[in-house]
């Protein structure tokens, strides 16, 4: 987080051409919590998602730093230094698994420490069998897990996942949930994109749905409410 | 100028033969005029694209990656740039560098200086142009994944060209290609100086017309391999850049 263990977005706007996709959308993450971001297809979230990566700009936007207003360039910096943003489909550098990982490491360790840490996280995705296949040919699921792994190198304090989930099995589902739950217990605040709040039963703390422009906020209750018979729904002990 | 140009003897396919095996000779032999010819042409290129390649692949990214105005324009007078002719570029060069154009004070004409520069001009849009698509077909994402990862901007660049590099090199060795049998501006910058500016296309246009073909074949055969080599080296790069 940045100061504390909240972190405040008002007043973010984004329009385009004539569309208002974001409306003076409000709203908080909290370290170790996770927000589900459903809505419409073309509501806004991976708008939403991708401007608080820094990836995008917003018309305008202000975040809680504890202190004035800071410009867009400064906004930017912050965000990226805090959120980690994962797209919907990974992107893989050319290269092998290792290398991958490697990516996300600063440059200042020395080889032995970075390899050190790249097994780490190689075991805590179980990728260790694929560390030295080459990245851009594993399998929808497998690249979920390296960019998983990726984002955990990196240690965000914030992560933005994108339909997570959207073309994965039930197994790599499964998989997915678990290490996201194991980024919760970290203390991540997570805000996730999707459509099926229901292949997240564990994990999601507040439902905000996006809706012409603005974001609602959905009652916990609620979604307690959805059919618990979903064939995606697992109880947690 | 051209009635004193000697015919060439094509009575006998004999003196054909006779000429490349002399060519092949010369080559073979170590004839070290002959071999500082092709030194002086690979150094003067090989500047020239370590010259031209760091700005004109900047250039290259900032026209894929970034929305401006007045990109467009860019792009097409980049692709206007692409089909001057090499004469021209050497005449617009030398009418600058000769000694009442503004740049005369340099004292650069008929140095391989000039014709670094002369090749430079000659290579560098067709850097941007074929790194801009090598670039431009690079997916965003790599580039977005990279900074979300925590790279600098510097790194993030780094990243994707490393992710380009087939394209990138198809496009360093076209520009090679390109420059290194140029003769237009070779010959108007350099102005042929045994020893010094006179380089494998000059060398070629001048032997010949002095009737000395042997020198002027064995300097062809090693261009035509040079072109062979760097086409082979192309397709593969092209082969390799297609996405999967
Ligand atoms: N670069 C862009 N230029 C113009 N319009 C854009 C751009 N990016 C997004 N949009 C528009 O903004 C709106 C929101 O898009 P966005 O991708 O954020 O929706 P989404 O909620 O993620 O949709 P989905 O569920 O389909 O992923 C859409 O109407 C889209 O067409
Ligand atoms: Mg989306």
């Amino acid at each position: 987080m940045t100061t504390a263990d909240q972190f405040n977005v008002h007043y973010l706007k984004k329009h385009y051409a004539k569309r208002q996709v974001l409306d003076e959308v409000t709203f908080s993450l909290q370290a170790g919590q996770t927000h589900l971001l459903s809505g419409d297809n073309g509501a806004g979230k991976t708008t939403l998602l991708r401007i608080l990566a820094g990836l995008e700009k917003p018309d305008s936007i202000q975040i809680d730093l504890g202190m004035g207003p800071l410009n867009w360039r400064h906004v930017k910096k912050t965000l990226q230094q805090h959120a980690l943003y994962l797209h919907q489909h990974p992107y893989m550098f050319d290269g092998t698994v290792n290398y991958n990982l490697g990516y996300a490491i600063g440059a200042k360790l020395t080889k032995r420490e970075r390899q050190r840490q790249i097994d780490k996280a190689l075991e805590w995705a179980d990728l260790k069998q694929l560390s030295q296949a080459p990245a851009k040919s594993l399998s929808g699921g497998e690249k979920q897990r390296v960019s998983l792994a990726r984002a955990w190198l990196k240690r965000p304090s914030i992560l933005l996942l994108d339909e997570p989930t959207s073309n994965l099995d039930q197994e790599s589902r499964h998989r997915t949930l678990s290490l996201l739950e194991a980024f919760k217990s970290n203390g991540t605040a997570m805000l996730l994109a999707s459509h099926d709040p229901m292949h997240f039963p564990s994990l999601i703390d507040q439902h905000l749905r996006l809706d012409q422009g603005k974001l609602i906020r959905i009652d916990n209750q609620n979604l307690i409410e959805f059919d618990q018979t979903h064939p995606n729904f697992r109880s947690t002990a | 100028m051209l009635e004193s140009l000697p015919q060439p003897n094509t009575d006998h396919m004999d003196s054909l033969t006779t000429t490349t095996l002399a060519a092949l000779e010369l080559l073979f032999s170590g004839n070290s005029e002959l071999w500082e010819i092709i030194a002086i042409s690979f150094r003067v290129s090989g500047v020239a694209i370590l010259v031209a390649s760091p700005p004109a692949l900047l250039v290259a990214f900032i026209l894929a990656y970034y929305q401006f105005p007045g990109r467009r324009l860019l792009i097409s007078i980049n692709s206007t740039l692409l089909s001057v002719p090499a004469v021209v570029v050497g005449l617009t060069l030398f009418i600058l560098l000769s000694r009442q154009g503004p740049l005369g004070e340099w004292k650069l004409l008929f140095t391989q200086t000039a014709m670094v520069l002369g090749q430079i001009a000659l290579a560098f849009p067709i850097l941007v142009a074929m790194g801009h698509s090598a670039l431009q077909a690079c997916d965003r994402r790599a580039w977005e994944t990279a900074r979300t990862l925590g790279a600098t901007p510097l790194r993030a660049l780094i990243t994707i060209m490393r992710e380009a590099r087939f394209g990138l090199m198809a496009a360093l060795l076209a520009a090679f290609g390109r420059i290194i049998a140029e003769v237009g501006a070779s010959m108007m910058l350099g102005g042929n100086i045994l020893h010094y500016t006179r380089n494998i296309p000059t060398a070629i246009a001048l032997e010949s017309s002095k009737g000395e073909f042997a020198q002027g074949i064995a300097l062809g055969l090693v261009l035509l391999i040079l072109a062979f080599t760097l086409n082979a080296f192309l397709q593969h790069f092209q082969g390799k850049g297609q996405p999967a």
